[in-house]
């Protein structure tokens, strides 16, 4: 199969030209970087989103913390995170890089905090 | 009124602010001086909490947030002052501040200032959508704002003009809080954002992209009840026919930026029609001598880490100029040629390897950028795909430029 991807691991964005079949990545063009490889072949047989928004904070100078998946979360569970999300609050304070959520929706994967809290 | 002695100001404590101002302390000058209006530092970062900054710059993909806290942790460690919460008032040409916080207002004389002062959004006024005057007209940047610092949710049904970078990021935004978001429309044939934000924040949530289309009406009275959407013909006109009404609460407007210089024009400063920041050499000195600018105020950028990266070479300078004055002096003015809307720096002295920061016309593929002075090519360099939205940069050694007579001027040719 052939189809043409826009890798996103950079802003540069580069469209790249792909060939794979039913089990692997068989070739990638018109990539400018080494890293546009794993993305294709996750786009097309796993593909992944890091989540990013906000959670509440109880007691903190500020309404909210922003958070993360600490890495991409399996495309059709972005909304299931969100869902959980929607119902934590986070307790000040809060250090960037602190797990707000444990295996959020069952994927394996942590929140992380993006935000300092005092 | 008090007056303090600094050796380097910094106006902004945004992205570009954080980079000159650490850039400066480490290049040796003894005092620094950031100053900032809002009342925390890391400006528009913080209420960037999408990822993806800071791939070219430290390797990674960060959120805002945390791309600013790397950068506010070394300006700690830098020595430098930080004033929150404070207005600059005036700026004259002899590199005195007037500035006013809580305290009360003081005078600033500085050995160099370095203008980091960022951008606005342009808003409804600047592009004139006729109809009424409704709330739920917002720009991007002020629901991003909204949303994730404040926790305030402005409508549920939404439609976003201008395909800009903050508008993709909003509508994927808006998606994921639970707004429906109708549509983005571009009154451009092209894309004003990143390829990758049309795949993330459009693509992956089925949103449409409505291009050569815009805004024509805005309905309602008290609150917005919807927007009459029609296609622009090639000649700008609106196509017979096309005209139609969404029904939406919302209205975001992400029809891009301007650089704000109020201060500058205060000092003097030459801004240049086209970038609307100041006309700048490769140590990102301005046209009034011991005043630099870096970041948004500069030129808009698509990506932080440019912004950074030229803020710490003006910092640098900066510390530089407040130190032993000595900074080469520009004598190569730099010019751009077809297909290319401007170029930054304007004017080169030819003693160092300069990074180049430009902007096409159109949307082309395959493509070379060629810089020449005196008819010789000084670089060639191919470029897959040309895209307006996409600031190009390209780093030039200054061997290869220094020599010759006339301007080095840089275009788009096959």
């Amino acid at each position: 199969m052939n189809g043409e991807i826009v890798c996103v691991v950079c802003p540069t964005s580069c469209l790249v030209q792909a060939e794979w079949d039913d089990e692997k990545l068989i070739n990638i063009d018109r990539a400018r970087c080494k890293l546009a490889w794993d993305y294709v072949a996750s786009e097309i047989f796993d593909p992944r989103r890091t989540v990013t928004t906000t959670v509440s904070v109880d007691a903190g100078p500020i309404p909210l913390v922003s958070v993360k998946t600490a890495s991409p979360v399996p495309k059709g569970m972005v909304f299931d995170v969100m869902n959980q999300l929607a119902e934590v609050v986070a307790k000040a304070p809060i250090t960037v890089g602190d797990v707000i959520v444990k295996d959020v929706s069952g994927t394996g994967i942590d929140v992380v905090a993006t935000r300092n809290v005092d | 009124m008090r007056t303090e002695n600094v050796d380097v100001a910094v106006v902004g404590g945004g992205p570009a602010g954080l980079a000159a101002a650490s850039a400066a302390s480490e290049a040796g000058a003894e005092s620094v001086l950031l100053i900032e209006r809002g009342e925390r530092l890391g400006g528009i970062l913080n209420q960037c909490i999408h990822d993806g900054f800071g791939t070219k710059m430290l390797g990674e993909a960060l959120t805002g947030p945390e791309y600013a806290q790397i950068f506010i942790d070394r300006l700690s460690d830098a020595g430098v002052i930080s004033n929150l919460d404070t207005m600059v008032l005036d700026l004259n040409s002899d590199r005195e501040l007037t500035i006013c916080n809580e305290d009360g207002i003081r005078r600033v004389k500085a050995g160099a200032v370095v203008i980091c002062t960022g951008c606005r959004e342009r808003t409804r006024g600047a592009i004139r959508i006729p109809g009424s005057r409704p709330a739920g007209v917002y720009t991007a940047g002020v629901v991003q704002e909204y949303m994730n610092m404040r926790n305030i949710l402005v409508g549920r049904k939404a439609v976003i003009l201008g395909s800009g970078d903050i508008g993709l990021i909003m509508a994927r935004r808006l998606t994921l809080e639970g707004v429906k978001v109708e549509c983005v429309a571009e009154i451009l044939p092209h894309p004003s954002g990143l390829a990758r934000n049309i795949v993330q924040c459009l693509d992956d949530f089925d949103i449409p992209l409505h291009l050569s289309t815009t805004v024509v009406e805005i309905h309602g009275t008290d609150h917005l009840r919807g927007i009459t959407l029609a296609q622009i013909g090639p000649k700008g006109g609106v196509v017979r026919g096309t005209k139609r009404f969404i029904e939406c609460d919302t209205l975001l407007l992400s029809v891009g930026l301007i650089p704000e210089n109020e201060l500058a024009k205060k000092a003097g400063i030459e801004l240049s029609p086209v970038t609307a920041g100041p006309i700048v050499d490769d140590q990102f000195q301005t046209s009034v001598p011991g005043m630099f600018c870096g970041g948004n105020a500069l030129q808009v950028h698509d990506l932080v880490d440019y912004a950074s990266m030229e803020s710490q070479k003006a910092g640098q300078s900066a510390a530089i100029f407040a130190g032993s004055g000595r900074l080469p002096a520009p004598s190569i003015p730099v010019q751009p040629g077809s297909g290319i809307r401007y170029v930054v720096p304007q004017a080169l002295s030819g003693e160092e390897a300069v990074d180049f920061s430009m902007r096409v016309f159109n949307p082309e593929e395959d493509r070379y950028v060629v810089f020449r002075r005196d008819g010789r090519v000084v670089r060639r360099m191919k470029q897959t795909e040309l895209d307006p939205a996409a600031m190009i940069r390209i780093r030039v050694r200054a061997d290869r430029f220094k020599d010759g007579e006339g301007p080095l001027t840089v275009e788009v040719t096959d």
